[in-house]
Order: C-alpha cells, then sequence, then structure tokens
C-alpha cells in the first residue's frame, strides 16, 4: 500500500516534469520577426528586406503638403500665414515663440535621427540577403537598394543641418541599450563633407532614371543623388555658412572662413545635373506638381520627391472656404508680400515703370505663374466660380469662422478644377510632395554661378528658360523684363525674386531666407501684409494693404535651430547652437 | 455531470428556488438531544446547590463542544463534551455563563434542573474553526478566552498565529456577510490595514472588444495585474502604497492558487487575508514583493450537516452626481462665456424667459437629463445556500450563490428585452476532503462561476459620458407626435440611447478544478510529508452586440406658423454580432515535501517546494511562472524563533538564460509573554510578541513595459509606403522595435525588479485579551524599478525601453486595536486600524536640473508637479503685466501662474511640487455590540493626508465643444470669475468652446496647476448592519438552528474635504452606489 503510493506520487511529479519540458511553444512569439529573418540568407527575393526599405522611405520623408500644424512650412516664412483662429504652429515659429526646452513644430531632431538609424541598419545588414534580382542593365540590384538607404539618410542628414547646423554623424553606428550615445556634434564642414561623399559613392550604383518600371517608380535614381549632392553645396557655400557664420570661429556653425570655391562647386554640382541630360523643364508649370514623372509620366522635372498618390486633401486643406460643400478647409493665407513678388506678364517687377501694372487691377497682366500658385479675388475661376475674397464675400464671409487672413488663398499643387464638369468637386489628384525638382537645380546653378564668377550668359539664360515657361513675354529684346547687363548684386536680387516666385510654397523660401541671412530683416521691417478688398455696388473694387502679422526673429540666434534642451542637458558632449 | 445538470438548471432562475428547497429538505434534522435527554443526570444535593444539565449549540442547532460552563461568582467550571453536554453543580438563581473561543459569551438563568438548548452566536472579530480546541486555558474571568495557536490561512497553507512572523491582517466571514455588495473587495475597504482599496468605478466594466490577433502585440493581458483577465475593474489595490500603475499590486490567492478571481460573493467566503512581509510572500518567488491577497472560499466542516440559507436584497443610490445648470442659467452663462471669447451672444432675453418659465418645452427644452435616464433605487439581490458537514473519513461544502445586481438606467416596457445595466451571477465551489486513511487526505474542489453582464446597446460607459456633456436645453426628449427630439447637432437622443439603442450581453464563464493529495511518511520517519497539488481552470467571455440605433426628429416651426418634422440621424437595424473576447487557461502544479516534528523543547520544520503556473491567455504565448523554494523554521521553547526561506525562481518572459532569480528571506521572533521575568514583571499583559522579517523579494512586473522587451524585433504592418506608379503600397512595412514612430530599442538587460525588505512588529494582548494589538513597521527599499533613463538620447533613433534603473523607498506604519469586552449581557467590540506611508525616490537618473524645484529625486514617488497657481488674475493690467505661457494672452479671470525663475515667461522650468508630500493616512474604525440577539456593527472607513486633483473639464469649466455647440454646464461655473466677485471667485473666468481646454483651444487654464489640488481627505460610514436572531426556544422545535432577519447599508454617509464631488469615483464614471439592504438568513 505504502509502496503504491509512493509510486503515483513519483510518477505523478515525472508527468510534470515532462509535461513543462515538452517545446510547445517558440520561446519568443513568431509576429516578432527577427534581424536574421527580415535579412534572410536564404531568401533571394528579399521579400522583408524590401519591405524593410520601404519603412525607411516612409521615415525619412515627409510630406509637406500641410505639414507642419496643418500648415505649408512655408506659411511660417513671410510668403504667408496660417488661417487658423488659434496659435497655429507656424505662427510660432514666425513670432519667434520657441525655444531650446519647447522647440518649433518644425523640430526634426528625433525624426532625423530615428530615419538615420532605420537605413544604417539597411545598410549594414543588406548584404546578407542573397538577392537575385537584377537591374535592367543586367547588374545585380542589391548594391542600388543599398544606394537608396544611403541616400536617404544623407538627405536625414541634410535636413538636420540645414536646421541646426553641425550634428553628429553616426557613420554605420547602430546604437544598442549599453552604447554609450553622447557623441558630440561633427563641424558643419565635416557634415557637408559627408553627405557630398555619401552622394558621390552611391550615384553610380543607383538606377538611371530610364531604368526606372511601374514597379520601381519613385526609387532614388542616380540624378537624385546628383541633385542632394547640388543642395549640399548649395547650403555650404551660402551665406549664412560661408563667410556670414553667426559665430565666425565656430565651426559648428558654419565655415570659420569664405571661400568662394564652395559656389564653385555648387556651380559644378548643379551644371552635372543639368548636363546630364535627364531632366528638362516641362511645358506648363502648373502640371509640375500633379504629372507623374518621367519615365513613367510625362513630367520631366521632377528629380526626387515622396510618394503620396492621388487624394483631394490638398484642394480641400487649401481651397477658398466658400466651397463648403466640396469641405474646402482655407488653411493657407499667402501674404501680399508674397503677391507683390511676382512680376507682370512682360517680366518686370510691379513697382518699375511701364510694368504694365494696374493698381486697381492688381492682378491682371501679371506673371501668370502668380494665378498658378494663389487664388486671386475675381480673376481665379474655381469650380465654375470667382473666388471671393472682398470683404463679405463667399470665401471671406468674416463671422468667426476659419477664412483667410490676407485676402488671398493658395492655388499652387492643386488639379486644374477651374471648370468642372457636372457636379462642381475635385477629382482625385497625384499630389506626390516634391522636394527637388529641376526647375530648382536651374536656380542653384543660376545663384552659384552668379556668386562665383558673376552675372554671366549662362546665368541669365537659366532665368529666361523659367520666365519663358512660366508665361512671361520674350519682350523685344529677349530679356523677359530682366533688366540688361545687372551686376552681381542685382542679379542676386533678380535670382533670389525668380526663385520665391518659382518655388513658393515647396519649402524653399523658408530655409532661403535663413541661408541668404535676410531673415532678419523679411520678419522684422515690417508686418505681414494682405490685401483689404472692399465691394459697393456699381463701383469699382477698392483694394488697400493692411497689416496682417506682425513677425519677429531675433538674430542671429534663430538662423539655426536650437539643440532640444533635452538633448543637450542629457549629453554633456553637445554643444548648443549661440543663443540659445 | 452534476455540475451540468446544476448549470443547466441555473440557467432558469426560478430552479434555483426548487433546489435549494430539495436541499433543506434532504437535510437531517439536527443530532442534537432533546433537552428532555440530558446526558448526565441532575442531582439534588441540598437545597441550595443541585446540578444543572444540558446542551449547547452552535448557531445550526448542533452540538459544540468544549464550550466553557461556569457558574457565576462560583469556581464551578466544566465544559461540554462532543455531543454538547454539560453538567454543572450550580446553585439554585445563580448566572451559567458560556464561553468559547469564537462565541460571544452567554449568560443563562436557569430555573429548573434542565434547561432549554444554548445557542451560541459567532463572535464578529473571529474566524469559526472547524475543530476548536477542546478546552483553553482558565481565565479568571470569562471575556475572550482567545486561544493562542488558533491556525491562519497563510501562503499555500494554514499555520499556528504563534510562530507566524509576518504581517498579516485578516478580515473573516461576518464582516463579509454584513457587506452587500457583487465582489469581496467591497468588504476589504477600511478593514485590511496597510490596503488600500480605492474604488474608481461603480460597476464593472464588461467585455466588448472581439479578440483579434492584432491585439497581441503590446496589447496582451499582462503580468500587471497578476496574469490574466481581470475581473476586478471597480478597484485600485494598493498595498503600502504601491500603485498597481507600476505593476505592483499583491497577488491574489484563492485557495491556493493564483487566480484573479475577485467576483466572488462575499458569503462564500470563509477569510480574507494580506501578507505583507517579505518571509510570508517569498514562495512568490519574482512576484513575493507585491504580497498577496489570501482568499479562502468557505471550508468543509466535521459534523451534521449544516444548512445557511440567506436571501437578501437591497436598494441602490447613485452618489455624487453632479448638478447641471437649468437651461435658463445654461443659457445665460453661455452668453458671458462667448462674450468672453468676443463672440456674439447665443441666447435673447426671450430665449432666458421661456426657459425659465418652460413656456415652450419643444423650442426651449430645459431637461434634466439626470432625472430622465436615470431612475431610482435599482436592486441588488442575493440568494446563498450554504452546506456542510461530513465524517472524520469525508467531510464536504457546497456553496450555491445567486446575485442579480441592477443597474440605474430607465427601461421601457415596450422592449422584449433589458436595455439595462445588470449583471448576474450564478456561482458553484464545492470541496471534498476525504481522509483515505491514517496517512493520506485528498482534497477536491471545484468552482464554476457562470456571470452575465447586460447593458443598453450604446455602452453605459458612451451613455455616461454623453449624459455628462449634454446641456439641458440641447433638445426635447420627445417631440408632441411621440418621436425622440433631435437636431443637427445633436443627431442621437439619451433617452433613446439608453432604451431604445438595443442592447449588449456579456458571458463569462469560468470553471477551476483542484486537486490536493497529502500523504504522511510518519512510517518513514515521524513528521515527514508530501503533498502534491495541482489546478486547472478555464474562463472565457463572449460578448453579443444586440444594438441598433434609432434616428431623431425635430419640430420646426415655419415662417407661417406651420410645423414641419425634420429628421436627422441613422437607423440602424439591430446587429447581431457574437465574440469572443477574453479567453484563458491556466494550469497550477505545486509539489511539496514537508517535515514538522518536536523534539523536547525543539521544534523544526522544513519544507520544500516546487511550482509552476502557466496561463494561457487569449492568442498569446504561454507565461510561465515558475518556483524551486523551501523554508526551515526552528524555535526553542516556542519562544524563540528563526525561520528563512529561498527561492529560485523564473518567469519566462525574460530572456532564456537570464529567467531565474534567487529569492530569500528570514525572520526571527521572541514570545517575550513567556519569559518568566517578564510574567512576574507585567502580568497585565498576557501575550507580547516581537517579530521581524527581512527579505530580498522580486517582481516580475516587465510586461507591463512592453512585450518581449529584451528582444530585438521588428515587426509589420501599416502604414505603407506607396511605392510603385500605381501607389498600390503592395508592400507593407516592418520596422525595428514596433510600428514606426513607436518603436522601443531591445532592453536586453531586462531583469525583474527587486526589494530589500524589512518589516518588524509585536503582537500583543492584555487585559485578559481585551485588548489585542498588533504594530508593524516597515522599510521597503526597492531597486531595479523599471523606468526611463535620464540620458534617452533621441541620438539613438529609436525609444529607449524601461530599465531596471530606479531606487525608490517605502516606509510605513500599521497600527490595529482591538478592544473587547462584555457588559451582562451586552458584547461589544471596538477595533481600528490604520496606516501611514510614505515613499521617496532615491535615485531615478534625474538628468541635470537648474532649479531645485524642478527636482524629482528624494520626493515622493507620485508627487504631482505643475505650475504654482496664485489665484486668478483680477485685473486686465495685471494679466497683461505678467508672465505668460508662450503664445497665449491671458486675460482678467484667468489663473495666475508663478513663475519660479523669473525668466518671464511660464515653462517647464516653473514645474514645482503643488501637494504637500506627507504620508497618506488610511484607518478604519469598526465596533459592533451583540445583545440578546440582536447585532449591530458598524464600519467608519477614510483617508487622510490624501492629495484630490480635481481638474474634469466637462464639469469644473462646461461648455466645451461639442458637434457645432457646446456642452453642458455643471453648479462649478456658478462660481466662475467675473469683476464683481473678484477674489471669491472659485473657478476661472467662462470661456465658450474651449475643446477641452479653457480659452480658444489652447490649454491654459486646465494644464497641471494648484489651482486644481485639493485636500482629498475624505470618511464614509462605510457599512451599518443590524441582524436580529430570533430567539432558539421558538426555533427549536422546527429543527432550525437560527432564523436572522438584518439589514445593512454600504456608503451610507461620506465626508470629503472638498465637497461637490465624490472623493472617489466622478462622472462619466460610473457612480458610486449606496446600498441599503435587507435580508433573511436561516440555519439548520
Amino acid at each position: 500500500m505504502k509502496l503504491r503510493y509512493h509510486t503515483i506520487f513519483a510518477l505523478a511529479g515525472i508527468t510534470t516534469v515532462l509535461v513543462s519540458c515538452q517545446k510547445q511553444y517558440e520561446p519568443v512569439p513568431v509576429e516578432q520577426t527577427t534581424l536574421a529573418y527580415t535579412f534572410n540568407t536564404k531568401d533571394s527575393a528579399g521579400v522583408l528586406a524590401l519591405e524593410y526599405l520601404s519603412t525607411c522611405y516612409l521615415e525619412t520623408f515627409t510630406n509637406g503638403h500641410n505639414r507642419v500644424g496643418n500648415d505649408y512650412l512655408d506659411a511660417a516664412s513671410d510668403d504667408a500665414m496660417s488661417a487658423s483662429l488659434t496659435l497655429s504652429d507656424v505662427q510660432e515659429i514666425a513670432t519667434g515663440a520657441y525655444s531650446a526646452a519647447t522647440p518649433n513644430a518644425d523640430d526634426d531632431w528625433t525624426h532625423m535621427y530615428a530615419a538615420i538609424r532605420d537605413n544604417t541598419i539597411f545598410i549594414n545588414e543588406i548584404y546578407r540577403v542573397p538577392l537575385n534580382e537584377l537591374l535592367p542593365n543586367g547588374q545585380p540590384a542589391l548594391p542600388s537598394y543599398r544606394s537608396e538607404a544611403r541616400f536617404l539618410r544623407a538627405l536625414a542628414y541634410l535636413q538636420l543641418v540645414k536646421r541646426y547646423g553641425g550634428v553628429p554623424l553616426l557613420g554605420d553606428t547602430v546604437f544598442t541599450i549599453t552604447s554609450n550615445a553622447q557623441v558630440p556634434r561633427n563641424s558643419f564642414s565635416d557634415c557637408i563633407n559627408y553627405i557630398v561623399s555619401e552622394c558621390t559613392d552611391i550615384q553610380d550604383s543607383l538606377r538611371t532614371v530610364a531604368m526606372i518600371t511601374g514597379a520601381t517608380y519613385g526609387r532614388i535614381t542616380q540624378g537624385a543623388a546628383l541633385a542632394l549632392k547640388t543642395e549640399a553645396l548649395m547650403l555650404a557655400a551660402s551665406p549664412l555658412y560661408n563667410g556670414g557664420n553667426i559665430a565666425p570661429s565656430n565651426p559648428l556653425t558654419g565655415y570659420t572662413s569664405y571661400d568662394v570655391t564652395r559656389w564653385q562647386l555648387a556651380a559644378q554640382a548643379a551644371q552635372a545635373v543639368i548636363s546630364s541630360g535627364i531632366y528638362s523643364l516641362m511645358p506648363n508649370f502648373k502640371d509640375v506638381f500633379i504629372t507623374q514623372a518621367q519615365p513613367v509620366g510625362a513630367n520631366t522635372e521632377s528629380i526626387y520627391w515622396m510618394q503620396n498618390g492621388a487624394g483631394t486633401s490638398v484642394e480641400t486643406f487649401n481651397s477658398p472656404i466658400g466651397y463648403s460643400s466640396e469641405g474646402a478647409l482655407g488653411y493657407t493665407s499667402p501674404t501680399q508680400n508674397l503677391v507683390d513678388a511676382f512680376p507682370t506678364d512682360s517680366g518686370y517687377a510691379i513697382t518699375a515703370t511701364n510694368s504694365g501694372y494696374d493698381a486697381t487691377n492688381p492682378y491682371n497682366n501679371r506673371d501668370p505663374r502668380l494665378l498658378s500658385t494663389i487664388f486671386c479675388n475675381g480673376v481665379s475661376l474655381w469650380l465654375n466660380r470667382y473666388v471671393q475674397t472682398y470683404d463679405g464675400g463667399l470665401d471671406k464671409p468674416g463671422g468667426t469662422v476659419v477664412q483667410t487672413k490676407t485676402g488671398y488663398y493658395m492655388r499652387k499643387f492643386m488639379g486644374p478644377f477651374e471648370t468642372v464638369a457636372g457636379s462642381p468637386q475635385f477629382g482625385s489628384t497625384i499630389h506626390d510632395w516634391i522636394f527637388c525638382r529641376y526647375a530648382g537645380i536651374m536656380l542653384d546653378y543660376a545663384e552659384a554661378t552668379n556668386e562665383f564668377s558673376g552675372p554671366s550668359s549662362a546665368v541669365y539664360n537659366a532665368l529666361f528658360q523659367l520666365r519663358q515657361r512660366a508665361g512671361i513675354f520674350a519682350g523685344p529684346n529677349g530679356y523677359f523684363g530682366l533688366p540688361m547687363n545687372m551686376d552681381q548684386a542685382t542679379m542676386r536680387a533678380a535670382i533670389q525674386n525668380e526663385r520665391r516666385c518659382e518655388m513658393a510654397f515647396e519649402e524653399q523660401r523658408y530655409f532661403d531666407i535663413r541661408r541668404w541671412q535676410i531673415a532678419a530683416a523679411a520678419y522684422n521691417t515690417a508686418p505681414l501684409v494682405g490685401m483689404d478688398i472692399q465691394s459697393q455696388p456699381n463701383q469699382p473694387l477698392t483694394y488697400n494693404r493692411v497689416p496682417v502679422l506682425t513677425t519677429s526673429f531675433k538674430a542671429p540666434s534663430m538662423y539655426l535651430y536650437p539643440i532640444p534642451y533635452s538633448e543637450v542637458v542629457k549629453n554633456p558632449q553637445m554643444q548648443q547652437n549661440p543663443g540659445w | 455531470m452534476i455540475y451540468s445538470i446544476f448549470f443547466y438548471m441555473l440557467q432558469q432562475s426560478s430552479y434555483l428556488a426548487v433546489l435549494i428547497a430539495l436541499l433543506l429538505l434532504s437535510v437531517q434534522p439536527g443530532r442534537a438531544q432533546s433537552p428532555s435527554d440530558p446526558a448526565g443526570p441532575a442531582h439534588t444535593s441540598n437545597s441550595s446547590t443541585h446540578y444543572v444539565g444540558g446542551i449547547v449549540t452552535d448557531e445550526y442547532g448542533k452540538p459544540l463542544s468544549g464550550v466553557r460552563v461556569q457558574t457565576r461568582g462560583e469556581n464551578n467550571i466544566v465544559f461540554t463534551n462532543t455531543e454538547g453536554n454539560f453538567h454543572i453543580e450550580s446553585s439554585f438563581g445563580k448566572m451559567l455563563i458560556f464561553s468559547h473561543p469564537q462565541f460571544d459569551v452567554m449568560e443563562y438563568l436557569p430555573r429548573a434542573d434542565t434547561m432549554l438548548p444554548i445557542r451560541m452566536t459567532t463572535r464578529f472579530l473571529h474566524t469559526p474553526v472547524a475543530n476548536a480546541p477542546a478546552s483553553f486555558e482558565q481565565k479568571d474571568t470569562i471575556f475572550i478566552p482567545a486561544p493562542d495557536n488558533e491556525p491562519i490561512d497563510v501562503l499555500y497553507e494554514r499555520t499556528d498565529r504563534e510562530s507566524f512572523l509576518g504581517s498579516i491582517s485578516t478580515v473573516d466571514r461576518k464582516a463579509l456577510e454584513a457587506t452587500p455588495a457583487t465582489n469581496y473587495l467591497f468588504a476589504l475597504q477600511g478593514r485590511l490595514t496597510g490596503l488600500n482599496i480605492a474604488q474608481t468605478s461603480g460597476y464593472e466594466a464588461m467585455g466588448l472588444d472581439s479578440l483579434f490577433t492584432a491585439q497581441l502585440l503590446g496589447n496582451v493581458p499582462n503580468n500587471t495585474t497578476g496574469a490574466g483577465p481581470t475581473d476586478n475593474s471597480q478597484f485600485n489595490i494598493q498595498l503600502r502604497g504601491h500603485a498597481a500603475s507600476s505593476g505592483q499590486n499583491p497577488i491574489a490567492i484563492v485557495d491556493g492558487v493564483q487566480r484573479e478571481l475577485y467576483s466572488i460573493d462575499p458569503r462564500t467566503i470563509q477569510s480574507v487575508s494580506i501578507l505583507k512581509d517579505p518571509l510570508s510572500n517569498l514562495l512568490l518567488g519574482q512576484n513575493s514583493s507585491r504580497g498577496a491577497i489570501i482568499v479562502t472560499t468557505n471550508e468543509p466542516r466535521l459534523g451534521p450537516t449544516r444548512l445557511n440559507v440567506t436571501a437578501e436584497t437591497g436598494t441602490q443610490t447613485a452618489l455624487g452626481l453632479p448638478a447641471p445648470l437649468p437651461a435658463y442659467q445654461y443659457a445665460y452663462l453661455l452668453n458671458e462665456a462667448l462674450q468672453n471669447n468676443g463672440k456674439p451672444p447665443a441666447y435673447s432675453q426671450a430665449d432666458f424667459d421661456a426657459y425659465r418659465y418652460h413656456t415652450d418645452p419643444i423650442g426651449h427644452p430645459d431637461v434634466n437629463w439626470y432625472h430622465t435616464i436615470l431612475r431610482s433605487a435599482p436592486t441588488l439581490s442575493r440568494l446563498n445556500l450554504n452546506a456542510s458537514g461530513g465524517t472524520a473519513l469525508a467531510r464536504y461544502v457546497i456553496d450555491l450563490s445567486y446575485m442579480n445586481d441592477q443597474g440605474m438606467f430607465v427601461t421601457t416596457d415596450a422592449n422584449q428585452y433589458n436595455t439595462n445595466v445588470g449583471l448576474q451571477r450564478y456561482l458553484l465551489n464545492t470541496k471534498v476532503d476525504v481522509n483515505v486513511n491514517k496517512y493520506f487526505t485528498i482534497r477536491l474542489q471545484v468552482m464554476g462561476r457562470v456571470q452575465d453582464g447586460n447593458q443598453p446597446g450604446l455602452t453605459y460607459n458612451a451613455l455616461l459620458s454623453n449624459l455628462l456633456s449634454t446641456p439641458n436645453n440641447a433638445y426635447p426628449v420627445l417631440n408632441p407626435n411621440g418621436t425622440y427630439g433631435g437636431n443637427a447637432n445633436y443627431t442621437q437622443n439619451l433617452l433613446a440611447q439608453v432604451e431604445s439603442s438595443g442592447y449588449n450581453l456579456d458571458h463569462l464563464k469560468d470553471v477551476l478544478s483542484n486537486v490536493e493529495l497529502k500523504y504522511s511518511l510518519d512510517k518513514v520517519t515521524k513528521g515527514l510529508w508530501v503533498k502534491g497539488s495541482g489546478n486547472v481552470s478555464v474562463q472565457s467571455e463572449t460578448t453579443m452586440n444586440r444594438s441598433l440605433q434609432t434616428p431623431v426628429t425635430e419640430l420646426v416651426v415655419q415662417s407661417a406658423g406651420d410645423t414641419n418634422y425634420n429628421n436627422y440621424g441613422e437607423s440602424l437595424a439591430q446587429n447581431n454580432h457574437y465574440q469572443t473576447s477574453s479567453w484563458a487557461r491556466y494550469r497550477f502544479v505545486q509539489l511539496t515535501a514537508g517535515y514538522d516534528r518536536r523534539f523536547g523543547d525543539h521544534s523544526v520544520s522544513a519544507e520544500l517546494l516546487f511550482d509552476q503556473k502557466r496561463s494561457l491567455l487569449n492568442y498569446d504565448l504561454p507565461e510561465d511562472l515558475t518556483n524551486f523554494g523551501g523554508k526551515a523554521a526552528y524555535s526553542y521553547k516556542d519562544r524563540y524563533f528563526i525561520q528563512g526561506a529561498a527561492d529560485y525562481s523564473g518567469y519566462n518572459r525574460y530572456e532564456p538564460g537570464h529567467q531565474y532569480g534567487l529569492f530569500y528571506a528570514g525572520g526571527v521572533g521572541w514570545d517575550i509573554s513567556r519569559e518568566a521575568f517578564f510574567r512576574n514583571i507585567l502580568p497585565v499583559i498576557d501575550h507580547l510578541k516581537l517579530r521581524a522579517t527581512y527579505g530580498l523579494t522580486g517582481n516580475a512586473n516587465v510586461d507591463y513595459y512592453g512585450y518581449y522587451i529584451w528582444n530585438t524585433y521588428f515587426s509589420g504592418g501599416p502604414p505603407t509606403y506607396p511605392m510603385g506608379s500605381t501607389y498600390n503600397g503592395d508592400q507593407s512595412t516592418l520596422a525595428e522595435g514596433g510600428a514606426p514612430g513607436s518603436q522601443y530599442l531591445a532592453n536586453t538587460n531586462a531583469t525583474w525588479e527587486r526589494a530589500d525588505k524589512f518589516d518588524g512588529g509585536l503582537d500583543m494582548s492584555l487585559l485578559h485579551d481585551r485588548v489585542v494589538l498588533t504594530a508593524d513597521y516597515y522599510h521597503e527599499r526597492y531597486f531595479d524599478v523599471m523606468q526611463d533613463r535620464g540620458d534617452n538620447v533621441a541620438l539613438v533613433g529609436i525609444n529607449y525601453p524601461a530599465e531596471n534603473i530606479g531606487v525608490e523607498l517605502y516606509q510605513g506604519l500599521e497600527l490595529e486595536l482591538t478592544y473587547q469586552d462584555r457588559v451582562g449581557r451586552v458584547n461589544y467590540f471596538v477595533s481600528g486600524n490604520a496606516a501611514a506611508q510614505q515613499s521617496k525616490i532615491i535615485y531615478m537618473d534625474e538628468q541635470y536640473e537648474q532649479n531645485p524645484w524642478n527636482v524629482h529625486t528624494g520626493r515622493p514617488v507620485n508627487q504631482l508637479f505643475g505650475y504654482v497657481a496664485q489665484g486668478l488674475f483680477q485685473t486686465a493690467a495685471d494679466a497683461a503685466a505678467s508672465p505668460s505661457l508662450p503664445g497665449y494672452t491671458q486675460q482678467a479671470g484667468d489663473i495666475k501662474y508663478k513663475d519660479l525663475n523669473g525668466d518671464g515667461s511660464i515653462d517647464q522650468f516653473d514645474l514645482a511640487p503643488i501637494a504637500k508630500p506627507r504620508p497618506l493616512v488610511i484607518y478604519g474604525l469598526s465596533a459592533g455590540i451583540n445583545y440578546l440577539g440582536f447585532e449591530l456593527s458598524a464600519l467608519l472607513q477614510g483617508d487622510a493626508n490624501r492629495v484630490s486633483y480635481v481638474n474634469r473639464p466637462y464639469y469644473n469649466f462646461g461648455f466645451l465643444s461639442q458637434n457645432n455647440s457646446y456642452s453642458q454646464a455643471y453648479t462649478p461655473s456658478l462660481g466662475r470669475w467675473i469683476p464683481e466677485n473678484g477674489t471669491s471667485a472659485t473657478a476661472p473666468r467662462l470661456t465658450a468652446g474651449g475643446n477641452t481646454n479653457n480659452g480658444e483651444g489652447y490649454p491654459y487654464n486646465t494644464v497641471m496647476s494648484s489651482y486644481w489640488v485639493h485636500n482629498g481627505d475624505f470618511f464614509r460610514v462605510k457599512n451599518v448592519s443590524l441582524a436580529y436572531n430570533l430567539p432558539y426556544r421558538w426555533l427549536r422545535r422546527a429543527k432550525v438552528g437560527d432564523v436572522k432577519i438584518f439589514v445593512n447599508a454600504q456608503n451610507l454617509w461620506t465626508w470629503a474635504a472638498f465637497r461637490g464631488i465624490d472623493p472617489e469615483v466622478s462622472m462619466p464614471n460610473y457612480p458610486l452606489q449606496r446600498v441599503l439592504n435587507a435580508g433573511i438568513n436561516v440555519k439548520l
């Protein structure tokens, strides 16, 4: 009897132990894919690795449309303002309401270092995958994918550098929990050199535009690498860093001395894009933003962009609020300052005599890009009716609803819905966010060449092409309204104005006024101006320029963003930017 | 088979009554011998002295052995025998006094040789024990002859109180019985020293979501609450100040098995204890830091069948409902709020008048929605049956319980179904103990629970939110044509949401079965035994969604005076979805071998233990907690005690190879009252034991901070990058450490939190056990506490995970003091407990702070930080001249924040502690009295030094943006700042459309600040109970032991330092209920 119970206990115990030792479950959840599985040494198709790369794109690119608190970043420049009733993120930036402790809404530090980490993992690990995909030219595709990640990483660094100056360069390091991540900043010069050398390294291994197919559409190409190099060199050559360093002896905030050859390098890089012959201006300015790029689409101008696909969000967010049946929200209010920057259709500034500008019909006879960029009262046709931004008009009714604060709405990036058959509604339109396009490279080229060697005919020629495409009359002398024989400074002003008009709302102006070191003037000289339009029965409209927003810019510290306070306080090696 | 039949019968609750009736019939009449047949003959020796004989019974009318019988004023003492009989030499006219440790003292004046049976009444503060000691120490007076070695329930076993060195606090049956509530946690508030059970909702949450695999990542039920879908959603349980929010709440152990079972009827429970010290919890291994709530359900009792039936029903009243403003006040104040925002007014004088005089109930409604959709006095009914009995060979207990708790919403007879909130529960618990032979005992337990929840189709949470936010003038309840009122802004009608939104059902099913085998190996060597126990349990919750939606109609008066009805909202057909919301399976195995032996003055015991608990929850991988532990104890002359325990414990959610840790504890005790010198010096002290324990304990709460956080992983899923010319995004994303944007670095060093715990205390009784005192001091240094590192720079490109960094100190004092006595036939007690708890951050890897007020280290763990409010701006000039939050222009009537660092702006450097760091004191005070069958008891429960942060925008501000309109406002709005009331204002100026923030979408007045910090002290008359036991002489002929008629009340009255809102539960949480309960209890 006694033995039996012992036996029962022993058996029960052994059974329990056996059962608990059975391998029934995996030690970690299968849905948690490991690094080894993501970059699988047996997966010749690289399925997961390429999914991972797609995340790298997602993490690195930011869609500029209504990006900053539902506004365009350029609404924080002198080109526009937010229509929001409450304190908007862009207004906080434009009025200087940010600090290291409460960074502005464009603070990209965390986001960009996250992107850098993602890309670096791909760069380090992709070699494990025996990818047997070939490019159309018969070369293995793997180096091309890897170079895409290197491009994205370089782009992330450029996004950081143009906000903060020199930042820590992490190379191929991927931090783990035990790493010491308290690394110092690299100099501005190091950062530029790194971005440029990365671009140089990868440009040959990337796909050419011609190799792009429907399936690979949206991937980074060789031309993109050339363009990114140009962007980096243009930044480096710009006055803020090259000669105008806000802390002249601080290598973190720029070069410690001026060197004109930096403009030469920028010009050469831009020239390389131009002479590659891949890109050209599209015939119609409006189509640039709503057309897919070559070779899939007709857009010969896009160089690299974020894939957003088609939709109506840009139209609904930014159309004048009178189109409320289409959900129009009217977020963006371009300023009179921007409107005045557009020349007349003969290419003259509106202040020039004989320019053809008529202050009582201010939108007539203007550079056609004006109406492609901005909805103006009475002349912009939209969904079969003319926009009404006079006081009390459908698009500026008064009261407490969100509406334009300047008398203008943004038109750029939208589909061709001036007249619509059937019920007036927006159709789905391609809204890819173009980071870099050929027109910008031409402006880069013009600017760099003018700075390095003066206003040569090549400089003129670049502007002629842009103005011609814009629809400005060539004029009897073929100068498209540009003065002949400009000196370097005059040409600089002309290029800057041309850039403002051509590239409005493309996140250029906001950074341009900084790198040109004219932000203090742009923000602090006078309040931003809007147009107050009064309509009386049987009377012509009256136009009055009215101040709409007093902006503020603390020079020189605001030329660079503060490093986020938490980063500085948590990392003794992290040196704050001057003035913060 | 029997159980399945039982459950089937339970489906029809009417069968329950039949079942109970059958059981009643089956019960044998008590074996108490009739009084005419006393055990001993009555002698008559002389005129003044003779023998009196009789029988003493317990409340069931069953003979009670070991009752001490004494004649008053004489030293005749006898004890009842196993048949309950006694006979004693006594003088005529002398009072007989009957006493027993578990029962109140009885006095009886015999008038003849033979007397009526004496029925004893269970003492309030003691646990009835199956086998009371046959005799006990003689005392010179007869009050509370408490035996020292009454067994107590501790972790996985029962032990004698004398050798127990830990800290324990117990609630037993009488207190549990007096609590009219759905689960036993209600009965613990204020009764267990050091345990803070804060109620957060008046009703349990009901499962609604379906179970789907995407829930898995980071969304699984985790070890935070002990493992498993918890059925406690009404309470925050904090032991010694450790917050559930950091995964440090105690582990519930029900009948020896770790189970998150709270929704059990208090009447089916014999006792609930809380174990607080390191030594007595050590065999929890990885969770030994957390303490344990030990729940013992009713136990089998030796003897004839005892049957205990209780039927009771109560009515409930919601407490702390906010007072909405009537429509005219609302309209007036909304105009003021709009004006403050520079907006045109919304209402005219004619509107005010129409609202005020109710001249236009359709166009200008003034509906008190609280009166419209809430009904008075919903019921809580319970029916309990307990049967137990058995022989030395086998004993059993059966508990059946039925509970029906109705919610507070109105219903309509038009529905064929119930739309009210409701909970019905059927519980069956059986235990059978079998002594197979002298050496071998088997215990079997089966518990089954079926719980059906019901609620309106919209869900009661959504309904209460809508109730909180809908103004009185939003729309009329019904239109003249009988349709539900509404308009373009309110496309759903509150009444329709209550009574015409269909219903949701959730069904919870539980089955647990335990088996425990214990075999004594006395034959091998005396005192050696082995024990094995196993538990298998399953739980599943399914829900049925039968919701629908009813449109609303607005009556519009046309210009010509014609009326027209506009329809809004959608009519949605009734859903018919059935889904599983949670599913769990548990397996628990425990093997123990022990040795207990006494050698003269030396007493030794040792135990080795292995156990493993596996939980399978929903779709998740199993959680395994494994312990290899042991403990040993030695005592000399029952006077000096030394004990130790060690546990090598593992949790499989840590990295393989890093799953096991060693935890250990030790304790010493000295029963100083057994020392001869002490007895001589302080004879007034009956008993005094000093004790201390120390341990290194653990808390495996890693799940709370992430899912397999040590594992470097990549996970897929949307959003996708739309690569390709068609933007199909056919490639899903795959990101390191989680979905893009919320990724975490792998914490390859993750381990359990640990604690160095010390607990020192004393147990003392004096004045012949009239006074019992227990005091404890604890010092718990938690280290390796999971938290974010201070230098978590963003350069790393990914979020840092929680790491084992923090060091926190918890200290406190606990005191339990009881006084019991009797005066004649009046037995009474007063018992109080209080605990003071405080914590301190020793280390938290805090980065350099330039201002001392920003520093967290050295302050309490949950210190509130915020801006320091200096009242309200009284003048526009002051507002304009004062520092502001960046981007905000403050006005008169806004809160004035202090610019602590004087930099001209209110920012993070001005955040300072906004509540005084004082130790929280939680206390309870209970008292009771028993006289001639009347029993009265009361419990007072409260908190002192409590901080209440009251910032509830809907309630405090009102007029929030809602549906193109403005939300309801409540009485606090009446105290708003206006220039006329200046400094006497109790709220900032009104603004409209704050969208959860006061003032044009800017969170100015609602940011965390000392303005909203209030004194949170409160106390409640938590429970009052009055019962009357019918005299036994009426009942005994019917073979009934006891009929008790009782009334009791829960949450009878509350005092709170900060008025206007219940200190614990506030809308939109389901409000706390006051329960007034009455019932009858029959024992036979």
